[in-house]
């Protein structure tokens, strides 16, 4: 049941950035490669705010959904709006998530940092509770927590508001939601900005497990789009399951095969998913249009 | 004196170039420098197979840096186990490129664009695991080391005797990679790019050529890997990481993904540049990221796009000043040979091609005068040749989207050397039709055979059994001649492989010739052959459409589809495709036409069918078509108690 625990809450991680690249492709039909940075960076904030300058918790949440935010928002100003096509908006954002991972490298260095778990105490806490027979820290349960819920939230959000409904509306057709007096424009950026402040919300609850290090935007990225994949692409609720999955599936294979064949198995599960079912779980097959 | 310049083969300057490359040690290059060359070359063969799969088919793949490391390790692996042959080496991890190719792309290319992205550079994040997996194979951490010098033919190549090797092996690639581009497989490549729609209704297979193009652009960088493990004689782990494929792309980003010799370019620029100190590499990420921003968003066709507008530019600034008629040189083909000047014509002098031999219409004439196509065939002279039509039988297709039903039981028939035409209000599911014919749309229900035989379900499969069609907004690829464009719709037949393009074969030279001959044919019978030369995507709608004829044309298709052929062409090409129209129904071909024009479609069309609403609602010859009250009531809204009966008097009143 350990084992569960720490698969289903690595695996909320991955869910988190699913449902970062499910927001922004929903919106836009733009796959943000650079979204898995964001969250990186949102861990950065926290371990910055909690280990180095000490803020108060609330604080360390504000900053970090606010500065990720304000990337994310610059980088659909400058590197998504002002460029057409996909393969050019993939470079783009594959450049922003360079960008990223080499200030992050530069700020804070290529070493692991440990992001403390705010426990109210103002230290690093190390309670450990026996759910269901298994043992697991309070972040782990935390952050399944905030999966589901952010996961229930956006899609009850998505099929009940105006909001929601224009963005599913523009994600069928933007010519057609742009005459229907959908602010396109404005919707695209809102996904942006939301995507950004959710990744840097669940930054102080992400680094405490995941710590924070450069290279993680980078498996990060990988792990989050095996979720996407599996679950299909634009599904809010597959790339959360996608992600749970995935996060039971490197657990596993850990424990069984051994650390260093995790992403081997992970990649085989993807090209599987690829091969057999490429539109994933949950997704539908679209019809090409002429 | 540039003229003669202009006048030089094309490959002349890369044939100088690369004998100046691989002859510079003799020059007297000092061995640092060499070594900057070798490992430019190194990465220019990275780039230029990104460039194949990123700039011509259009996929973003990420895992060069990976497979370089497949080919490294295992020259590394053969060299320190007694098998120095470097062409050993060359040839097994340029084959062990093409499986790690062909293993991410084959899943890779199922989904959306990125999916090549990830699926191929998760490979990179592979790499450090599986150098751990084998660390008595690869040497770990620690890197392997005691390669010792390759040879070749039994001789040791060391110092420049290698970098003779490695430039000459770089020059060879970029040979054959620029063969392929230039051949008719690169002219597939650009059409992929531009519509993967177009590229399946020319009989390509899109998931074929972009595997071909993905799997091909790992073989250089397995080839780099062995010239990487040879250089040095030692093989670091760190030499594969996130920055070197961030770097291949930047690379190709600053030299042009589209193009053969960017790949260089970029790959000096980073060798020689700023880049490689060692107080940037702090800074190379960030730098990287900054670069791919701007580069993605100003240099879309990177520096030697760049360089070919300059070109283009200057040459044109040239003629200028030469005497002449400058609007011959702005706009290719414009020759009017009857006098013209009045404003209304000016039309005609926009638009490349509009050529006529007949007076032209005043705006102010009359227009019922001129039945289209009525008035002798002015140009797109020359005969068509016998075309073995085959007979189109659509029997009770259904088709719905979700809550749409767009077809309901429609079955009808085109027979050869009859001109068949489909029409009907907007939305009444003509185009949905053809493309259920086409094989873009799977159908609920009913059946489709072409001559007899059903065409299969795919597009590039309906396609190579003989349907060509064109599209209501014709989709024209960026990049192509317009004689390359036609050319183009003869890709599959017959199909020839790379290696013979590549080797430019007998076999493929004959194919190649009988392309551009045809294609020429088939310009000349829609009347655009004065514009071969011209830049495809640059023709006016107008024009755009007769090349869309010409290369649905070009294939000597059993089935022609037409959708909409006509609108947006002015009267004078109206008349042109009226005229080509009836030429091929002479030469026994089988078209369906998709037409709003009433006129043009009564005056052509041997057969009529009516669709309103998803079903057939009328069919007959067009003199009971005109007068038939179901179809006056839907296709025009009018009731049949009105005792308006000339419906061509009707037409002309609307407009």
């Amino acid at each position: 049941m350990t084992l569960i625990w720490g698969g289903l809450s690595l695996g909320a991680v991955y869910a988190l950035v699913a449902l970062g690249y499910n927001i922004v492709f929903t919106a836009s039909g733009t796959f943000n490669f650079a979204h898995a940075q964001l969250l990186m960076l949102g861990t950065f904030l926290a371990y910055w705010g909690l280990a180095v300058a000490q803020w108060p918790v609330l604080a360390v949440f504000l900053l970090a959904a606010g500065a990720v935010g304000v990337v994310a928002v610059a980088e659909e100003r400058f590197a998504i709006r002002t460029v057409r096509g996909t393969e050019a908006q993939l470079v783009t954002t594959v450049g922003v998530a360079t960008l990223i991972n080499g200030a992050s490298q530069l700020i804070w260095g290529s070493q692991p940092l440990t992001v403390p778990f705010f426990s109210g105490k103002g230290q690093a806490d190390t309670t450990v509770w026996t759910l269901f027979g298994g043992r697991v820290l309070p972040v782990e349960v935390v952050l399944i927590v905030v999966a589901i819920v952010l996961a229930i939230g956006l899609i009850y959000y998505s099929r009940h508001s105006m909001t929601g409904l224009a963005v599913l509306a523009m994600a069928e057709d933007r010519e057609a939601a742009a005459l229907r007096g959908i602010n396109v424009r404005m919707l695209t950026l809102g996904a942006f900005a939301v995507s950004g402040v959710l990744a840097g919300a669940v930054g102080p609850v992400v680094g405490p497990r995941t710590f924070a290090v450069a290279t993680l935007g980078s498996a990060l990225a990988l792990k989050g789009f095996v979720a996407l994949a599996l679950g299909g692409f634009g599904s809010i609720g597959g790339g959360v399951v996608g992600g749970f999955a995935i996060g039971l599936t490197e657990q596993y294979a850990a424990r069984y095969f051994g650390s260093t064949y995790v992403n081997l198995t992970i990649f085989g599960v993807l090209l599987l998913i690829l091969l057999a079912r490429p539109a994933g779980l949950f997704g539908r097959a679209q019809e090409r249009m002429v | 004196m540039l003229p003669t310049i202009r006048r030089l083969p094309g490959w002349l300057l890369p044939a100088v170039l690369a004998v100046v490359l691989v002859g510079l040690p003799q020059l007297g290059l000092d061995l640092s420098t060499q070594r900057q060359i070798e490992l430019t070359c190194i990465l220019a063969l990275l780039v230029s197979g990104l460039n194949l799969s990123l700039g011509y088919a259009g996929e973003l793949a990420l895992g060069q840096a990976a497979v370089y490391a497949v080919g490294a390790y295992l020259s590394g692996y053969l060299g320190t186990h007694g098998h120095t042959d470097i062409l050993l080496q060359l040839l097994a991890s340029a084959a062990a490129a093409l499986v790690v190719g062909l293993i991410t792309g084959i899943p890779g290319l199922r989904l959306g664009s990125w999916s090549l992205a990830m699926t191929s550079f998760f490979l990179v994040l592979l790499v450090p695991d599986l150098i751990a997996m084998f660390p008595d194979q690869t040497g770990g951490r620690i890197g392997l080391v005691g390669l010792g010098f390759p040879t070749l033919f039994g001789r040791e190549l060391a110092g420049p005797d290698y970098y003779l090797f490695v430039t000459a092996v770089t020059v060879l690639w970029f040979l054959v990679l620029r063969n392929l581009v230039t051949s008719r497989h690169g002219a597939a490549f650009r059409v992929l790019r531009q519509s993967p729609v177009l590229a399946a209704s020319t009989g390509i297979s899109v998931y074929r050529l972009k595997l071909t193009a993905y799997a091909m652009g790992s073989v250089p960088a397995g080839v780099a890997g062995t010239l990487f493990a040879n250089l040095d004689h030692y093989i670091s782990p760190t030499a594969f990481d996130f920055s070197l494929a961030v770097s291949i792309l930047a690379a190709s980003i600053l030299g042009g993904s589209a193009s053969v010799y960017g790949a260089l370019v970029g790959a000096a620029i980073m060798q020689f540049g700023p880049m490689e100190s060692t107080s940037f590499q702090k800074y190379a990420l960030v730098v990287y990221g900054a670069f791919l921003i701007i580069g993605g968003v100003l240099l879309a066709e990177g520096l030697a796009g760049i360089m070919r507008r300059l070109g283009r530019r200057g040459t044109q600034l040239l003629r200028r000043r030469q005497p002449g008629d400058q609007r011959a040189q702005r706009e290719p083909g414009a020759q009017q040979e009857a006098p013209l000047g009045q404003p209304g014509d000016q039309r005609a002098q926009r638009e490349p091609g509009a050529q006529r031999e007949a007076p032209v219409p005043r705006p102010g004439e009359q227009r019922e005068q001129r039945e289209p196509g009525e008035a002798s065939v002015s140009r797109g002279a020359g005969a068509v040749d016998a075309i073995g039509g085959a007979e189109l039988a659509v029997h009770g297709i259904s088709k719905r989207f979700s809550g749409l039903q767009a077809l309901r039981d429609v079955s009808l028939s085109a027979v050869p050397g009859q001109v068949t035409a489909l029409i009907g209000p907007n939305g009444s599911g003509k185009t949905t039709l053809l493309n259920v014919i086409g094989g873009f749309y799977g159908a609920d229900a009913g059946s489709i055979t072409v001559g007899g035989r059903e065409p299969g379900r795919r597009p590039h499969l309906v396609a190579r059994a003989g349907v060509a069609r064109t599209f209501q907004t014709p989709i024209v690829p960026a990049g192509l001649s317009v004689l390359e464009a036609v050319a183009v719709g003869r890709y599959m037949m017959p199909y020839r492989s790379l290696v013979s393009a590549v080797l430019r074969l007998p076999g493929y030279r004959r194919v190649r010739a009988a392309d551009l001959r045809e294609a020429r044919h088939a310009l000349e019978l829609v009347g655009i052959a004065d514009l071969a030369d011209a830049d495809a995507a640059a023709l006016p709608l107008g024009t755009r459409r007769l090349l869309e004829v010409a290369c649905a044309l070009v294939a000597h298709p059993k089935l022609l589809l037409l959708d909409e052929a006509a609108s947006g062409l002015d009267e004078a090409e109206i008349d042109t495709l009226a005229g080509l129209i009836r030429r091929i129904r002479y030469a026994g071909g089988t078209v369906l036409l998709v037409e709003h024009n009433f006129r043009l479609v009564l005056s052509l069309a041997d057969h009529i069918h009516v669709l309103a609403q998803g079903q057939v609602i009328a069919s007959g010859p067009p003199a009971e078509i005109e007068h038939h009250p179901a179809v006056l009531r839907e296709y025009l809204g009018v009731q049949p108690d009105e005792r308006i009966s000339d419906l061509a008097a009707l037409q002309a009143e609307v407009r």
